[in-house]
């Protein structure tokens, strides 16, 4: 069944003063969201290389034949998967949604937290990218791939924060993410 | 319009002569005459209509209310839920228990099986169609969930969003405004059907209408049958009154032929949609089918079943005759009646027709008192969004706000409000205390629910967000926090004086806490303080960490608050409101990673784009090794503190954090207590702040305890970080120890605040073997 009238009647009734709240509200809106993060261009942009460059692929080759992954919830991997797809796209404010709504179903998944603050960097938020690699290393396996990626993380958001011997300092502790035995409990 | 008369009465006069020709022209005359009157008479009339009737349209052209949803519930395989739960949150998104999950809006529950049909719905993050699935539930977790029909398995759905609120303009609070484009078809055509089906075609005034309804009434030989259209329904809604005079149906049909010259079929409907009489809820009228949604169903319109449309369309004709609340009967016949219609014209089937005059009306038992469902959490909202927005804007933009309240939670808290304060009444405690609740999650800081009044209907002073009250005892793991920051001094074993002290205030008077057993306990550990909450010990330990630090501390974990900075502040002579000590321990709970609490995830258009989001960002606290050394100190206030009643409160196992706070003279109680996925504070206490015979452990934890009662308890989670670590000391000396010597304890500590010396146990045993821990901690032996 067809609704009986269709668009028209919202248009006409717009009046040239709703718009201009309208437009003002959206103004507001953009520069509240410019104001939270400035958006990488695409796919292609140099943070993006930089994330795969600097933190994933090292990470890789790290951890090669040591892995050490929690059992994953099929839900949350399901998001995960869809955080990667937006990521691709360049659309990372949508990644960023996928996982935060994956953090509600595992809110202590070292994996999430990880990824998330990868996404952050490409969205050159490093003070949340630092933040977020930081919980994942606090709560995580704190040994393996994640490990790596949450040192290496951690390395380049401080370079671009300016704290270059911090940077250094966790370089170093990537590389022994794979031969130190956690402490604690 | 007098002169002319006397004009027209000389030429009368000059031509008063006898002719043959006379009676044509006298009657031609007469015919030009009565013309002239009628013309004259009637265009300022006719002005005089258009003006009124249009001034009114346009007057009540409407703004759009925001909308405001709660979060979409995630169905997935072992998620915590149970099936009640599960019900609760279908319920709360209007759907309806049925035989058949057969149709949008539906669910069937079989044992452990609900099937559930989803409406089509735009999320914050995307739009998604309808969807069947089952869901299966067993032991309080979701067991498998499957697509219907066929049962391949799913691991992620959700349902809609409950819509809780929708945020009125001003002076129209007894509305709920409709967009045509948001009303269900069914609503729209089966109106046209049932009122007046030659609307699409008519100017206004349908003469065939009124010849069929003239006819009908000769024949009964009384008024039986209105020709009116809905443009002139919608007239006389607009100059509500009974008067069922010539002159009146005359006005009106003059009115809407205007209406229909003035302005489009849809925005007529529209006006008709949203004006019309539906019934009478006290002395506030009911207008329009939003608003009669609410009143009858508790629903927005667009989740009404087709049986309930028709009902809302039957009380046209009448809506106090055909009352469904006072004259059930009445409205099942009238229904049925444009249930027939319905049939008759197409719009259902004869078998959908039959089907739904065999339900329930499924009118609520009582229309909800005028406001909204979950205003104390909308008042949340309302101050979270009046950072950005204007309030007007939310008043008429059509804005659609989602939201982090969680249903079950929320109906959950005000449970235990209600009932808890309840059961204090019968232990011998005053029924006027008041009381306020809040739980977020703690990773997310999303807050779940929240509670402002022992009645959660009521609106009005919502203790939550706005009660400033003195915290007491809660205070106090801050001044503990801050001395585990001084490894050098102090850790979780080190013996601090619980004696009598006296202390000068800035106003000259002398200061002389006490216990709340009045006794001094002599020597005790950190550990001991903190869990039996001492009074003297704490305010030493305040002393020597200074109020200066204490107040930092305070800021930095997210609260602004005006403190006097005198050492009665060590035993909470702050005042604080329940959400800010929510926020003080969110912090505490997600070890150090504060996150600002949240109502609102995103703002959206009323089509759907985004204004605004506010995504998840963590403000990581300095030290958190000794925030994950409280934790543990925090677990031990339930394990054999001042909370150890919790566990047989709650009737289930989990390692529970909590902190009881009570003031001077038992004004407040105080709970804080969390979990590794929830923090939740309660408070209760009398609103002028009289003593109120109250403490922390026999009011506010309980209302605590009845909260989590009801919800799944997931253990702290106490793995220390880098910088913090477990050892083995001795429970009477604090000295290091090994894990099979007598009265080995495991405590965690910050690094640097270990213990330095070991018991004569451990140091047998090293003269054996290489220590371990002479290892790791690089001691030498003593």
């Amino acid at each position: 069944m067809k609704i009986l009238f269709g668009e028209s009647s919202l248009a006409r009734k717009s009046s040239s003063k709703v718009q201009l709240v309208r437009l003002l509200l959206t103004l507001v809106a953009v520069t509240v969201l410019s104001a939270c993060a400035t958006y990488a261009p695409g796919p292609t942009g140099p943070q993006d290389r930089e994330v795969e460059a600097r933190v994933r692929e090292p990470a890789r080759q790290d951890s090669e034949g040591v892995q050490v992954f929690p059992l994953q919830n099929p839900a949350v991997k399901e998001l995960l998967a869809d955080a990667g797809g937006a990521e691709q796209t360049g659309d990372y404010g949508q990644a960023a949604t996928y996982l935060e709504r994956a953090l509600r179903i595992q809110p202590r998944d070292p994996e999430i937290l990880q990824s998330m603050a990868e996404v952050q960097l490409q969205m050159q938020d490093y003070e949340q990218a630092l933040n977020f690699a930081s919980r994942s290393y606090d709560i995580g396996p704190r040994v393996g791939e994640i490990c790596s990626r949450n040192w290496r993380t951690i390395s380049v958001s401080r370079e671009h924060l300016g704290d270059h011997p911090g940077s250094l300092e966790a370089e170093k502790k990537a590389t022994v993410c794979m031969n130190t035995k956690p402490r604690g409990l | 319009m007098s002169k002319r008369k006397k004009k027209t009465t000389a030429r009368r006069k000059k031509t008063n002569k006898p002719q043959s020709r006379g009676w044509m022209r006298k009657i031609w005359r007469l015919g030009l005459l009565l013309a002239g009157v009628f013309l004259g008479l009637m265009l300022p009339w006719v002005i005089y209509l258009n003006y009124q009737v249009t001034t009114e349209f346009e007057g009540r052209k409407w703004d759009l209310p925001s909308r405001v949803y709660a979060r979409a519930l995630d169905i997935y395989p072992t998620a915590a839920m149970t099936r009640a739960d599960l019900e609760l949150e279908l319920k709360a998104a209007g759907y309806r228990s049925s035989k058949q999950a057969s149709r949008p809006g539906l669910y069937r529950v079989s044992g452990n099986a609900v099937d559930i049909y989803r409406r089509p719905f735009r999320f914050h993050d995307g739009a998604e169609d309808s969807r069947k699935f089952q869901v299966r539930i067993s032991a309080g977790r979701v067991s498998a969930v499957s697509g219907l029909p066929g049962g391949r398995s799913l691991d992620l759905v959700r349902l809609e969003p409950a819509e809780i609120a929708s945020i009125y303009p001003l002076q129209k609070e007894d509305r709920t405004l409709i967009r045509i484009e948001q009303v269900p078809a069914l609503l729209v055509m089966g109106l046209q059907a049932v009122e007046d089906r030659n609307f699409k075609h008519h100017p206004g005034v349908d003469l065939r209408g009124i010849l069929r309804a003239a006819l009908a009434n000769l024949k009964a030989g009384k008024a039986v049958q209105g020709g009116s259209t809905l443009t002139q329904q919608l007239v006389k809604n607009y100059f509500l009154t009974d008067d069922r005079t010539l002159a009146r149906k005359f006005n009106e049909a003059i009115m809407a032929l205007l209406l229909e010259a003035h302005y489009g079929k849809p925005e007529i409907l529209e006006a008709y949609l949203n004006e019309v009489f539906l019934g009478q809820q006290g002395a506030y009228a009911v207008h329009g089918f939003g608003q009669a949604s609410l009143f009858y169903f508790d629903q927005p319109l667009e989740r009404l079943e087709p049986n309930q449309i028709a009902l809302l369309i039957g009380l046209v004709k009448g809506a106090s005759y055909y009352n469904p609340r006072r004259h059930p009967e009445r409205a099942r016949a009238r229904r049925n009646q444009v249930l027939a219609a319905f049939a008759e014209t197409g719009l259902l089937t004869q078998a959908e027709a039959r089907e739904a005059a065999a339900m329930p009306l499924g009118v609520t038992d009582k229309p909800r008192t005028r406001g909204t469902r979950y205003h104390a959490f909308v008042d949340l909202v309302r101050r979270q969004l009046a950072q950005v927005y204007q309030e007007d804007d939310l008043r008429t933009e059509g804005l659609r706000i989602f939201t982090t309240l969680a249903p079950s939670v929320q109906e959950k808290a005000q449970a235990a409000v209600s009932d808890g304060l309840t059961q204090l009444e019968k232990r011998g405690l005053s029924p006027s205390l008041q009381a306020a609740m809040v739980i977020a999650d703690v990773a997310t800081g999303e807050v779940q629910g929240l509670v402002g009044d022992r009645n959660p209907n009521r609106a009005g002073f919502n203790r939550a967000i706005h009660a400033r009250r003195q915290i007491g005892s809660v205070i106090k793991p801050l001044i503990y926090l801050l001395a585990l920051e001084h490894t050098q001094d102090y850790s979780l074993v080190t013996r601090i004086e619980d004696e009598p002290l006296s202390l000068q205030q800035p106003d000259g008077s002398a200061w002389s806490p006490s216990n709340y057993d009045n006794t001094s306990h002599g020597e005790v550990t950190l550990l001991e303080a903190l869990t039996r909450s001492y009074n003297q010990a704490t305010v030493r330990l305040g002393l020597n960490i200074g109020v200066k630090h204490l107040v930092n501390r305070i800021e930095q974990l997210g609260v602004q608050a005006e403190v006097d900075p005198v050492p009665s502040i060590f035993l909470g002579a702050v005042e604080l409101t329940p959400l800010e000590v929510t926020q003080i321990y969110q912090s505490i709970a997600a070890g150090g990673f504060s996150v600002p609490l949240r109502s609102v995830i995103a703002v959206h258009t009323a089509d759907g784009k985004e204004l605004v989001r506010y995504p998840l960002r963590m403000l990581p606290q300095p030290n958190r090794e000794a925030i994950a050394v409280l934790n543990y100190a925090l677990t031990q206030v339930v394990e054999q503190g001042t909370a150890k009643a919790l566990p047989d409160l709650l009737g289930q196992a989990g390692t529970i954090a909590g902190k009881t706070g009570t003031t001077n003279d038992r004004r407040d109680s105080w709970f804080v207590g969390y979990t590794r996925n929830q923090v939740a504070v309660s408070w209760v206490g009398e609103d002028d702040n009289r003593p109120a015979r109250v403490t922390g452990s026999n009011a506010a934890m309980r209302l605590w305890a009845g909260l989590f009662r009801q919800l799944p308890i997931e253990s702290v989670d106490l793995r220390m970080p880098d910088g913090a670590y477990w050892l083995w000391v001795d429970r009477n000396s604090g000295l290091l120890t090994l894990e099979d010597c007598e009265g080995a304890v495991q405590i965690p500590f910050v690094d640097g605040s270990g213990p330095a010396l070991s018991t004569t146990c451990m140091s047998a045993r090293e003269d054996d073997e290489d220590s371990f821990w002479r290892k790791l901690l690089g001691k030498k032996k003593q």
